[in-house]
């Protein structure tokens, strides 16, 4: 769940078109017009974060406070619990594992964003908030979740972007000789998968029951749901 | 020995932290706070040569001596190197040491080999400007061809490892040859554990995102950093690679800067040194049995500094935290991770936060880092409406404020968190150099625990965390001194 409380603005003097700004941004709401050259911001895709700002290598986007906040969350009580956990485990992830630190957004809800449609991480991210933060730490779980749904991952932009370029290895995929090669350096290949595993294994308890509008949802009403006071 | 405060590290004008105008207190500056000198309270701290009677020229002097150990004969006068470096080092004394010490090694580099085309990499943690910032305030751009920041979101290159394929950041490895330069501090012992610490920044500060995250949700909390092992074993990065420098560190400052071609020999020294000279010190905040810590440094909320220790590290100090038989640490992605719904452990290894820590009183720190678990797991009062706000509206912990409370000022906190929490010890995180700031009852407790923990940490801790790291405890006879085994005669 994320509340986006922040939108970027350009300052078109200084935009020198470098296209930097739709290569690092995470839902795809930047692009640049081939005739102006200058950056454009499909509004309603962008989830907050400030990659583009960082990024930008003239200073001439400014992230600002948003007139209107808005809420990304994708319930997944709207589908099926029972197929959630069940990709969820079998991407070896606990359903109410935390894969996103910044958004505090559970592998379920990532598992619900692809159940219901989401066939690419930037779609997952415009709709659940997830990698709105740092941008960084939460990507391989969602390459994962989407691998194990059978669904092929392709690059964003036709690989001209920088979004994400691929899936890198899990622990059960390290090869049992480099394992052995390195235990004796403190490494605890064995004991870290089995920990895992045992996460992965335990009882999942499905999010308490809700009523989320997940197509216009209205921020107050949403974190009253979710239990929490609006800080 | 109790003291006087030290001067908390200065307040930086920054895009991640509230403007130093609006910080009307320092923890230091609060009634009761005294210090301890780290060398009063664990008299075998190592001899430091910064700060000191040379000021920062013993850093250019010490730079040059260890480099003539390394052999740079692949660099040819025509050829690019990229000196890669990481933000963490400037946040150590201030920061100059680390840039005298890349300033040094590229006076050294040009000297030595007529090189003249060396540019200068800063890799960076989740503050994509930080880099520039530091380039800046050192003027480092002065003394290479080019200096850049670098971020995880930059454009990449694919690198083939025995693992597979990880990613870098192209930036980092866009010259013929690379010299790696970083830090020994302790610092992330809850990511890195002290395993190939001194390996860690290939899988992080010169990595992509698809690697960094690959660290922190699929390889498990003590074989993550074999990320960075893979990384820097692949044939792409050894036909690079020349030498290694360490701007090695001490709770009381800089203890010499070691250089090596050798990584792995370089990094033994970085293991010991690290569980050497901070042990102690971690150990000792683990004897805590209830305190309140105050945050006031500019660094993020879990890298705030006191006695050369992050609050990262006190808020699993409870639990052995070099100890690898204990798998999760309080703190880390992994653990985060763990916690399931209402707060309930997905398995029984998740230690919980060190129940010393009773109150955070937030005075000063940054955003950009993941820190709502923070403010989640322990009560924490928000000084200023300014920086309340600046939190709501960072990415990165949008849901800080919705656990913390808000004051609006230093001592009005504290002493509701006295009130409240039923202890007056306080933990100043401050950055102070040489000792810690805290409150006159800490301080006796500090007094009275480090005889104990000293030996304990040398007879029992010490050997047990070398050997789980496949090194022979005898190594130590190398340490005895407080000299730095590689130390001038």
């Amino acid at each position: 769940m994320r509340l986006v409380n922040t939108t970027p603005v350009l300052d078109e003097k200084k935009c020198i078109g470098c296209v930097i700004c739709s290569s690092v941004c995470p839902t795809l709401a930047w692009s640049v017009n081939r005739e102006t050259k200058l950056a454009v911001l499909d509004e309603p895709l962008c989830f907050g974060c400030v990659n583009c700002e960082a990024r930008c290598p003239t200073y001439a986007i400014k992230m600002v406070p948003r007139k209107n906040e808005k809420l990304l969350y994708v319930d997944p009580l709207q589908v099926d619990y029972a197929q959630v956990e069940d990709l969820c485990r079998r991407a070896r992830f606990h359903p109410e594992q935390i894969i996103c630190f910044c958004t505090s957004s559970r592998a379920e809800e990532a598992a619900a964003a692809i159940l219901t449609g989401s066939l690419t991480p930037e779609d997952i991210s415009a709709r659940t908030g997830i990698r709105s933060g740092c941008t960084i730490e939460c990507s391989q779980p969602l390459l994962r979740l989407l691998e194990t749904a059978g669904i092929p991952f392709r690059p964003a932009l036709d690989g001209k972007g920088w979004q994400i370029y691929g899936k890198v290895p899990t622990l059960w995929e390290i090869p049992h000789s480099v394992k052995q090669k390195y235990a004796n350096r403190g490494f605890h290949f064995e004991e870290d998968q089995a920990l895992m595993e045992e996460v992965i294994a335990s009882p999942a308890q499905p999010p308490g029951s809700r009523t989320l509008n997940v197509t216009a949802p209205k921020a107050e009403e949403a974190m009253a749901l979710a239990g929490r006071t609006a800080g | 020995m109790k003291d006087k405060p030290i001067p908390p590290r200065t307040p930086l004008a920054s895009m991640y932290g509230i403007d130093p105008a609006l910080l009307k207190k320092r923890g230091a500056d609060l009634p009761g706070i005294c210090s301890l000198r780290v060398t009063d309270v664990f008299p075998d701290q190592p001899e430091v040569i910064y700060p000191g009677e040379k000021g920062i020229a013993a850093i250019r002097e010490e730079t040059e001596r260890m480099m003539a150990r390394v052999d740079l004969s692949k660099i040819r006068p025509g050829d690019s190197v990229n000196v890669l470096c990481s933000h963490h080092g400037f946040t150590l004394l201030g920061g100059e040491p680390y840039a005298e010490m890349l300033r040094t090694i590229r006076d050294v580099v040009a000297k030595r080999t007529g090189c003249s085309r060396i540019s200068l990499r800063v890799g960076q943690g989740l503050r994509y400007r930080e880099g520039e910032d530091y380039i800046r305030r050192f003027k480092l751009d002065a003394s290479f061809t080019t200096a850049v920041a670098i971020a995880p979101i930059d454009k990449g290159i694919p690198i083939e490892t025995e693992i597979g394929t990880l990613y870098g950041i192209k930036k980092a490895y866009d010259a013929d040859w690379i010299i790696h330069t970083h830090n020994s501090d302790v610092r992330e012992i809850h990511f890195h554990r002290m395993v190939d610490r001194a390996v860690k920044p290939f899988a992080m500060s010169y990595a992509r995102l698809e690697t960094r995250s690959g660290y922190h949700q699929n390889l498990g909390p003590r074989a993550a950093n074999f990320m960075a092992r893979a990384i820097f074993d692949s044939d792409f990065v050894q036909r690079k690679y020349v030498f290694s420098a360490f701007l090695m560190v001490a709770p009381s400052g800089i203890v010499t800067v070691d250089c090596d071609n050798d990584m792995y020999l370089l990094n033994d020294r970085v293991v010991i040194a690290g569980m050497k000279y901070y042990g102690k010190i971690v150990t000792l905040l683990g004897s805590i049995d209830a305190c309140i810590a105050v945050l006031d440094s500019p660094a993020p909320v879990p890298y705030v500094f006191a006695g050369g220790l992050i609050y990262g590290n006190f808020l699993g100090a409870r639990h052995d935290l070099f100890d690898l038989e204990k798998p999760l640490p309080s703190y880390t992605f992994y653990t985060e991770a763990y916690y399931g719904h209402g707060e309930r452990h997905l398995t029984k290894h998740v230690p919980g936060i060190n129940p010393a820590v009773k109150m955070t009183l937030h005075n000063y720190a940054f955003i950009g880092y993941p820190s709502e678990f923070f403010a989640a797991k322990v009560p924490t009062i928000m000084v200023g409406r300014e920086q309340a706000d600046l939190f709501r509206h960072d990415p990165q912990s949008t849901g800080y404020m919705r656990h913390a409370v808000i004051a609006d000022d230093l001592e009005a906190a504290l002493e509701y968190a006295k009130r409240i929490s039923g202890t007056d010890k306080v933990l100043i995180f401050d950055g102070a150099i040489g000792g810690i700031n805290m409150s006159e009852s800490l301080a006796d407790h500090f007094l009275e625990m480090a005889p104990d923990v000293s030996r304990r940490v040398d007879e029992v801790l010490l050997p047990l965390w070398l050997r789980q790291r496949g090194m022979d405890p005898a190594v130590l006879a190398a340490w005895s001194t407080r000299r730095y085994p590689l130390a001038a005669a």
